[in-house]
């Protein structure tokens, strides 16, 4: 038994990693990241036996669930593993996204581009009506209330004319074409890129807040939330933008979902998906925005890929979850740093 | 001197718990004072009261002679009142670097939108930001532990991280809670130069101590509670020998009952 | 928004009201007992209440009632009931203190914080429901009318059936022992000391361990015979019945002030009254919204509930 976690604590992936990312020139860095994307652009033509998911369409699992749920766990993290605001109706703001879409697409034939951002800003309104008064109680009270939101919103999309009723919304439009590109119901590739784009697109935003000062607020809100006003952090302010940008995150994956499926029921945006997009950020490692995204992409491809899985998914995402929180509360890919320990005398750095 | 922190007349009542009874103190730049009485006096309960987390029933606080009473933490802190805490409460998960660029942080100006966007503006105040806070690791004597996370270092080490991140917010009072628990007697007398090094360079420091030795050995002027209320003031020397005083910290025979 | 119906039957729907208080005020109850001792929300007490109904459904199948065309003799009745309440009772006891151990324990002695916690109830809370979809096929299963629900006397449209009595008599009788519980038991004691100061209560020589499970197997058990009563009333169930009861039965407990034992029996049957007079005037498919829309405003602008204690913060 020692042996084994010996061997397992010197293969230590991340910081092999790390140390690797830091001697990296300028020039390979570079290579690494376009080679990186480059891979999940072509993604959709690399459907073989071995990563494809044999019952289902890969292209379309690209889609939904995988690309969907990367994005709404990166938003999630910002909320509940970055600044440890227990978010439980993260669904909501899925949904105002994909309705906005849905009833200003269809019924007044607003294009996506404009729904993305009208979905984005009508989510952050929702997160900020919610969030200034619940942001001011502690987590569980907030976890209650934001669980309420989510299911206010389900049932008030089920209960209005407006919102199609429980029979939804069909005949959702797909973008206009854009650069050559078709955007047809049949073929999810453009969707997957879109939604791929939209994807790097709050990553590149998230590491520009991650690792400056507000990454640090949030965190300090986080680790201890009075010790952080004290430390002159405006926690309110922090905490509601938390809260906002994840709504954006989620608003404008929505939309174009709605897009996407060009049919939805307020069956699709229920307490379940907020559960699994907070698996997801529990399993891959909250407030690592690396570890959640291949935690959210793991949980979501393998009920897709083990197909006997797939049918008591929620079963063992909740199971997982207590798993997870009894014996690696951290995640599989936990945040904490790459410490540097460096010498008190020399000031040079000691490798561990 | 200038009284940079003044307390006048404050009253805190928790529900029918009248916690602290018309507390008179000041700090002045330059100077050392400690806040000393038995265990439950209200010795916390006025750092409290001061960094804005309670409301005062009755009385006021100033800093540099402005009001702060209504005010936010955040706003206090930001307006030069930094403190420390009898617990250790350091951000554990963040590194040595990353708990006093947090306090360092608040002296800049940019917030969320500038960052996202990586304005000039943003990438100088990150710059500065690590600059001050590598500066006062350095200060007190912790650079080595700049990437290590705060929750691995080591206790004394553990203090003095918070003293730096106290210190990061450029404070004009500097509130110590107990900075002297669990150190041994060297360590002790280590902090008393530190301390005495940060008043010279011209902070007031409020600060609460049980170690007797310490707070005679470096304090410019002491002040007594007792049951929420000041029952003495003065030199340390004075206060040693001041009656009261004593009968506090020993008990004396209750006659009442 | 029609008022008529509501003046009409008005004592009718204050009766139902006040059954259906009853039976919440048993789940409640739990709620805030786990509240008290832990400061935590066991979300999971939904599934503890489900797995009470099936109990009861379970028996009923094993007696052979299924279909059962005339109610039993009262005597029969009486028996049986008693039978299947205190099985539910067991049941859902029992789990109570299985969940405690498995999801909660681990965490409470590392200390971890509220969010490991919540995480952890909502995941087992989830793991429960989907585990009773699976093996119950997510249909609708019915309870045998066992009892015949001619009413026995009414005032005005308050027609009293003898389901609703026994309710009535039943909850009351519980939230009574469990009164004497907490007030004249060395657990009860114990349970009010570790509400209080857990510090001091683990010096004065209480087992907390002990007394977090028993809160727990209390909990369950009030829920496991709400559970019985449920399905006397409603006869019948479903794997995720526990979601909107618990939600209700919640919100009952933080409307009275969570953590009190008085705020959550009223609490429980305000909303019950709420809840109906609410489905006649707005709908009865805005009565969930209600719910949630009481839950929401309780917790954002009065916390502390009709009695309750201040949601503490943490002390610097």
């Amino acid at each position: 038994m020692s042996s084994y976690k010996t061997v397992l604590s010197k293969i230590n992936l991340r910081d092999s990693f790390g140390a690797w990312w830091e001697n990296a020139t300028k020039r390979q860095r570079i290579i690494f990241r376009v080679a990186l994307i480059g891979l999940f652009y072509a993604l959709p033509f690399l459907d073989n036996p071995i990563i494809g998911t044999p019952e289902t369409n890969f292209q379309s699992v690209l889609f939904y669930p995988l690309a969907v749920f990367v994005v709404m766990a990166v938003g999630l993290n910002i909320v509940v593993g970055k600044s440890g605001i227990l978010d439980l109706g993260y669904v909501a703001f899925f949904a105002i996204g994909a309705y906005t879409h849905a009833v200003l697409g269809t019924f007044y034939g607003v294009n996506l581009w404009i729904n993305i951002i009208l979905g984005a800003a009508f989510a952050m309104v929702a997160g900020v009506i919610l969030g200034l008064p619940a942001l001011r109680l502690r987590g569980d009270y907030l976890a209650i209330i934001t669980l309420g939101f989510g299911e206010i919103v389900r049932i008030v999309a089920l209960n209005l004319e407006f919102t199609g009723g429980a029979a939804g919304i069909q005949g959702i439009p797909a973008p206009p074409n854009i650069f050559n590109v078709t955007f047809d119901v049949l073929d999810p590739k453009p969707h997957y890129w879109l939604m791929l784009t939209f994807t790097m697109l709050v990553v590149w935003m998230y590491m520009r807040l991650g690792k400056r000062r507000p990454g640090r607020a949030w965190e300090a809100i986080r680790e201890d939330e009075d010790v952080a006003e004290f430390m002159g952090v405006e926690t309110t302010k922090y905490k509601l933008w938390a809260f906002v940008l994840g709504g954006a995150i989620g608003g404008g994956a929505g939309a174009i979902y709605a897009s996407q499926v060009a049919s939805i029921l307020p069956d699709y945006f229920t307490l379940n998906v907020s559960i699994l997009v907070l698996a997801c950020v529990v399993f891959g490692g909250m407030g690592n925005i690396w570890g959640v995204i291949a935690g959210a992409a793991l949980l979501q491809y393998l009920p897709e890929k083990l197909r006997f899985l797939s049918e008591t998914r929620i079963l063992i995402f909740g199971l997982l979850m207590v798993v997870m929180m009894n014996i690696r509360p951290d995640g599989l890919f936990p945040r904490k740093k790459r410490e540097k320990v460096y010498d008190k005398v020399t000031g040079q750095e000691i490798s561990r | 001197m200038t009284k940079l922190l003044e307390v006048k007349n404050l009253t805190m009542e928790f529900g029918g718990v009248v916690a602290l009874k018309e507390v008179n103190l000041h700090v002045s730049a330059g100077e050392i004072a400690a806040l000393i009485g038995p265990n439950g006096a209200g010795k916390t309960t006025v750092f409290n009261v001061v960094t804005g987390y309670y409301q005062p029933t009755k009385g006021d606080v100033s800093l540099n002679s402005q009001s702060v009473l209504g005010l936010k933490p955040n706003k206090i802190a930001r307006l030069g009142l930094a403190r420390t805490f009898q617990n250790i409460r350091l951000f554990g998960d963040m590194t040595a670097l990353e708990n006093v660029m947090t306090g360092a942080d608040a002296r800049n100006k940019v917030g969320l939108i500038g960052s996202i966007f990586g304005t000039s503006t943003s990438r100088q105040d990150e710059k500065l930001s690590h600059s001050r806070a590598a500066e006062l690791l350095t200060f007190m004597g912790i650079s080595h532990r700049s990437g290590q996370l705060a929750r691995n270092l080591p206790y004394g080490d553990q203090r003095r991280l918070e003293i730096a991140r106290a210190l990061a917010l450029e404070p004009k009072v500097l509130l110590l809670d107990e900075p002297a628990a669990g150190f041994n007697p060297q360590e002790k007398v280590e902090l008393g130069e530190l301390i005495k090094k940060i008043r010279d360079a011209g902070f007031a420091v409020l600060l609460i101590e049980h170690d007797m030795s310490l707070v005679m050995k470096i304090s410019d002027r002491v002040s007594v509670l007792d049951f929420g209320q000041k029952i003495a003031e003065g030199t340390p020397s004075e206060i040693q020998s001041n009656q009261k005083v004593i009968d506090a910290y020993l008990g004396v025979v209750d006659n009442a009952s | 928004m029609d008022f008529s119906i509501l003046w009409s039957e008005f004592f009718g729907l204050t009766l139902d009201g006040i059954v259906v208080g009853a039976i919440y005020a048993l789940v409640s109850l739990g709620y805030t007992l786990v509240y008290g001792v832990l400061r935590l929300i066991n979300f999971a007490h939904s599934e503890i209440f489900m797995i009470g109904t099936f109990t009861s459904l379970g028996l009923s199948i094993v007696f052979g009632y299924t279909g059962l065309e005339e109610p039993l003799g009262i005597v029969l009745f009486f028996f049986v009931f008693l039978v299947m309440a205190l099985a539910s009772g067991i049941a859902s006891g029992m789990s109570a203190v299985l969940l405690e151990f498995v999801a909660y324990r681990r965490l409470r002695r590392r200390g971890a914080n509220r969010l490991s916690s919540l995480i952890s109830a909502i995941g087992a809370s989830f793991f429960l429901v989907e585990l009773f979809r699976l093996t119950t096929e997510s249909k609708d299963w019915d309870f045998p009318r066992m009892l015949s629900k001619d009413p026995v006397f009414s005032i005005s449209t308050a027609y009293f059936t003898l389901d609703k009595i026994i309710i009535l008599l039943g909850a009351f009788g519980l939230m009574f022992g469990l009164d004497r519980i907490i007030n004249t038991t060395r657990l009860g004691r114990g349970i009010r000391a570790v509400s209080q100061d857990e510090k001091t209560a683990i010096l004065m020589g209480v087992n907390v361990d002990r007394v977090i499970s028993f809160t727990f197997l209390l909990g369950g058990v009030l829920a496991g015979f709400a559970s019985t009563f449920y399905m006397l009333f409603y006869e019948s169930t479903k794997f995720n019945v526990g979601f909107l009861l618990g939600i209700s039965a919640f919100t009952a407990a933080v409307l009275g002030g969570i953590g009190n034992i008085r705020g959550a029996l009223v609490g429980s049957f305000v909303l019950g009254l709420l809840q109906q007079y609410s489905s006649v005037v707005l709908g009865y498919n805005w009565r969930d919204v209600v719910t949630f829309v009481i839950l929401v405003f309780v917790l954002l602008f009065k916390p502390t509930g009709l009695f309750g204690e201040a949601i503490q913060r943490a002390r610097v």
